[in-house]
């Protein structure tokens, strides 16, 4: 009797830890590589994150010269490459040089745009 | 075979031909220079008008990417694009995609700075920034175009006038340049009509005092030298009609009456035979009785005439004239040298002569023609070299 019950509860311990395992899982795979990668990051810095973004297109216009100028830059960020003003270099420095792989980076910078970019939001 | 035209072929013929020619050709040169003249006055004028309206179209340009910049700047609170009364616009980014638009057409040349197009005026301008990624903006205004009717009737106008100025001068030129030509054939024409004139009394008097003269009872030797005589006035008397009828064609009324085709053929081969025996040219008649025609006396008689004299002169020693005539047709056919395919064309242009071996003004077929086309007869002349050559004169 007594060794039903431990296996009971030794299953229900092994099932919730399973569920609990694939919930982290899951959480994990919904976090897209821009979400953790790169919010997690700009969140910290008082200068918002869409603002980066606009100076980009002032700089370079068409959705493909962004994308290229953004991967250019955070493959190898130097202060040439910088959109950012000198002041803000001053105060918050060049960010390292990016971890992620070239799909990964493709993937984060895609979704960047998407969110911010001004086609369809013009009324 | 060859159907030959019936146009009269007048003394100005070739005159008109080359005046024709000349003044197509000169038209053509003026109007390609009118209208390339037109064009760079068009491209000119229109130029001005687009440099006129650049100037606010540069300043509208200005406040709207004022407006734009503050757009960008505040994006992320207001996405409404700035509109003006004065004009439309649109933005594109460096890979000439469309950003927005509010213009009336779609197509824009990104490439040019201003130009018209469906009835709008189009200007680019490329910002030093390019807020919202505007690498080109496009402003549009309305065209009028009252430009262009004023300067299509500008063109118009003076196209009009230099035309006519053109015309004079072409004219002037024309007469320049026929001169020479039209002189030399006055020439000829009063040469001819003053011969004409100055050959009718003697003539005349030959011709009426050698058949007056009795052969039969002259000796032998005599006889033919009259003989002679009867044919040399014969022939110069034939001539002489022909330049008479040339001369005086228009002012000779037709005296139509309705005649026995075939009596006036005989008649004439008669009058011929004394010419025809000199070369020993025999007559082969054919002859259909009653074969009416309503036509001047003078004028059939001036046409046979010239068809067989042609046939005797251009005829062999020993050789044959076949006459035939039937209801709706006759056909003279000499046993000749024949004419070559390439001449036959120009057979009815006067003065033209293809043997000059033998005599003649090569005014002959040139009156045949005439009288064929004042009779609505319709003349086929065909021919082949040593066999002979036929002509056919059919009417309806």
């Amino acid at each position: 009797m007594e060794i039903n019950v431990f296996i009971k509860k030794a299953l229900q311990t092994i099932f919730s830890f399973g569920l609990f395992l694939l919930l982290l899982i899951t959480t994990e795979v919904q976090a897209s590589v821009y979400t953790k990668n790169c919010i997690a990051c700009h969140k910290e810095i008082p200068v918002s994150i869409d603002k980066y973004f606009y100076r980009y297109l002032l700089k370079y216009s068409s959705e493909k010269k962004v994308k290229h100028a953004i991967k250019y830059y955070l493959q190898n960020p130097s202060q040439e490459k910088t959109v950012m003003a000198d002041a803000f270099i001053n105060r918050f420095g060049i960010k390292k040089k990016t971890k992620l792989n070239e799909e990964q980076l493709n993937k984060a910078i895609n979704e960047y745009w998407e969110s911010y970019k001004i086609f369809g939001k013009l009324k | 075979m060859l159907a030959l035209k019936n146009s009269v072929i007048d003394l100005h013929h070739s005159e008109k031909k080359t005046l024709i020619g000349f003044f197509s050709l000169y038209i053509t040169l003026c109007i390609v220079i009118l209208i390339f003249i037109s064009f760079v006055y068009y491209k000119f004028q229109k130029d001005l008008m687009l440099s006129e309206k650049r100037i606010n179209l540069q300043n509208y340009s200005n406040e709207f990417i004022i407006r734009l910049k503050q757009l960008h700047i505040n994006f992320d609170k207001s996405q409404v694009y700035p509109r003006d009364t004065r004009f439309k616009s649109a933005i594109y980014d460096s890979d000439k995609q469309l950003i927005f638009s509010t213009l009336k057409s779609s197509h824009v040349q990104l490439d040019n700075i201003v130009y018209t197009s469906n009835k709008t005026i189009h200007f680019i301008k490329e910002p030093e920034s390019y807020y919202l990624g505007a690498r080109y903006v496009i402003l549009e205004i309305e065209d009028d175009l009252e430009w262009f009717s004023k300067i299509e009737q500008e063109i118009l106008i003076f196209t009009s006038i230099g035309l006519i100025f053109m015309l004079f001068i072409g004219y002037w030129l024309l007469q320049l340049f026929i001169k020479p030509m039209r002189d030399a054939m006055h020439l000829l024409d009063r040469f001819i009509k003053d011969t004409t004139h100055e050959l009718n009394t003697p003539i005349s008097a030959i011709v009426a005092n050698v058949e007056m003269i009795d052969t039969s009872n002259l000796d032998e030797k005599l006889a033919r030298k009259i003989k002679r005589i009867d044919i040399g006035a014969k022939t110069v008397s034939n001539i002489y009609q022909d330049l008479t009828y040339l001369t005086l064609n228009h002012q000779i009324m037709s005296q139509n009456e309705y005649l026995d085709v075939g009596q006036i053929l005989h008649q004439r081969v008669e009058y011929f035979t004394t010419l025809a025996n000199v070369k020993h040219i025999a007559f082969k008649m054919n002859i259909k009785e009653d074969v009416i025609l309503f036509i001047d006396v003078k004028k059939l008689s001036k046409l046979i005439d010239n068809l067989i004299s042609n046939a005797i002169k251009y005829n062999k020693i020993n050789g044959s004239i076949q006459i035939t005539l039937s209801e709706k047709n006759f056909t003279i056919e000499d046993s000749g040298k024949g004419i070559k395919k390439e001449q036959l064309d120009l057979l009815y242009e006067r003065y033209s002569r293809f043997d000059k071996s033998v005599g003649g003004f090569g005014i002959g077929l040139n009156i045949v023609s005439m009288i064929c086309k004042e009779y609505n007869l319709n003349i086929h002349i065909s021919s082949e070299i040593s066999i002979g050559t036929k002509v056919d004169v059919s009417w309806k």
